[in-house]
């Protein structure tokens, strides 16, 4: 029986190669894993608190783990530090903290390539419980960008093209070097952008100095899910920046 | 062509072929089965044909009306804040707060008609209150009532609070102009720092008339 992993953030290439080879099952335990309320967490964690790491905590109460590898230090933050301890408190396994600190660049052909933004976060997301190179991919013209981290509710991506560029921290996760600040602080100043983080996450203050400099960006945060002044801004952003909307979202 | 801007408490619509000017009807007087060809609005998506995003109207409105390339339009609906700023020609910025720091004219008019008011002879604060959130806001008119304030200058108070909330929101330009039935309330525009251009309540129909389709049969 193939041991069940979790991960949390992304744990050095060197980790996640060896447990390709062990042959462990990886869980990503900072997507929704399980069809439970984040409001299960409530009396473990704050309810105003990173929706990431709730859901980190919410997994892990109802997965069966061997192990878990929270990657904690400037590749992720200081709130999945704190969540390990949590982490270590609910469950009997063992909770590793590692600090990503690789800097072979793997490349990210998935932020520049043409293709659904939403297929393309789950292809990212996915390609971290994997120590392989990367497919190549021809890169595209971009109509706009998308800075910031893999959302917790993928929703908020579909009003996006498909020759979106990705950037942020999503692109450093795709090119394996999750601590890479020079690679998560670059954008496209000649790119309509919308700068995304997670509410209450440290990156917000990232987002929002990227934005002010950026002559045509949209700043937003979400919490769990998109509330729908958040989707009708991104919707009004794109459209208004002549940027044409995915195919199933029209400008209303 | 039937435009309309279903607002959360009233309804402003246009008969393109039939009126010279549009109709406010509050929200609760509108027929169930009222459905507009091209609408924009809380409700729009379950009223109308064809549906377009608030902030969408509010920009092409804005478009339309304000001759300068670079300015901020800022609407300040019943329950919500929606602003534009354009530069150069081109949109540099935008957002919508629908929070409960938010607190609009909804929330003014239902102080006007509790304490019987009337904003065009009320005097401007020369402080007011801060107001993070709308039901918190209601609190401190009671209290400041309470500790022997009169009622017109707490409410006054509020209405300074909100109106500094909306510029700061719009991101203290030193020019606005301004879109919703707040263009009314002289006191709302008075407490605003800034030099104000008020322009009614029509900006998002002027915004859907920036959208009617060559062929009004297209709408489904």
């Amino acid at each position: 029986m193939p041991e069940r992993v979790g991960i949390v953030g992304v744990p050095p290439l060197e980790i996640i190669a060896r447990l390709n080879r062990e042959g462990a099952e990886i869980v990503d335990l900072d997507e929704p894993q399980v069809q439970e309320s984040l409001g299960r967490t409530a009396t473990l964690v704050p309810q105003v608190y990173c929706a990431i790491l709730r859901t980190v905590v919410l997994n892990a109460l109802h997965l069966h783990l061997d192990r878990v590898f929270v990657d904690v230090g400037p590749g992720k933050c200081n709130g999945a530090l704190h969540i390990a301890d949590t982490l270590a408190d609910l469950l009997s396994v063992p909770i590793l903290c590692t600090e990503n600190r690789d800097h072979r660049p793997f490349g990210f052909p998935l932020c520049t390539t043409a293709m659904p933004l939403v297929d393309r976060f789950v292809r990212i997301t996915k390609s971290v419980q994997s120590a392989a190179p990367h497919e190549a991919r021809p890169p595209c013209k971009a109509l706009c960008g998308f800075w910031g981290v893999p959302p917790r509710d993928f929703s908020v991506l579909k009003p996006f093209p498909p020759q979106t560029h990705v950037f942020g921290w999503t692109r450093c996760m795709e090119n394996k070097t999750p601590a890479d600040l020079d690679l998560e602080r670059h954008c496209d100043p000649h790119l309509p952008t919308v700068f995304f983080t997670q509410s209450f996450c440290a990156k917000s203050a990232l987002a929002w100095r990227l934005g002010r400099q950026h002559p045509q960006a949209l700043v937003i945060d979400c919490d769990v899910s998109p509330s729908n002044s958040a989707r009708a801004k991104i919707e009004a952003f794109l459209a208004l920046s002549g940027v044409p909307l995915a195919d199933d979202h029209a400008s209303g | 062509m039937l435009l309309a801007d279903f607002g959360t408490t009233y309804c402003k619509i246009l008969d393109t072929e039939q009126d010279a000017a549009p109709r406010i009807l509050p929200s609760r007087e509108l027929p169930p089965d009222f459905r507009a060809d091209l609408a924009t609005g809380h409700n729009a998506r379950h009223r109308s044909k064809q549906a377009l995003n608030e902030l969408i109207a509010l920009a092409r409105g804005g478009r339309r009306l304000v001759r300068e390339e670079s300015f901020v339009l800022l609407d300040c609906g019943s329950r919500d804040l929606k602003f534009v700023r354009f530069a150069k020609g081109r949109v540099a910025d935008m957002g919508w707060n629908t929070e409960c720091g938010a607190s609009m004219g909804f929330t003014v008019e239902l102080l006007a008609a509790y304490y019987h008011l009337d904003y065009a002879t009320m005097r401007v604060p020369q402080g007011g209150f801060s107001v993070t959130c709308g039901v918190l806001g209601m609190s401190q008119i009671f209290d400041a009532v309470v500790a022997g304030a009169s009622e017109e200058d707490a409410v006054a108070c509020f209405v300074r609070g909100i109106a500094r909330n909306a510029w700061r929101f719009a991101g203290n330009p030193d020019r606005l102009h301004l879109s919703g039935g707040l263009c009314d309330n002289p006191l709302f525009l008075a407490c605003l720092p800034c030099e104000v251009q008020p322009l009614g309540r029509f900006v998002l129909l002027e915004g859907l008339k920036e959208c009617l389709p060559d062929d009004p049969s297209s709408l489904q």
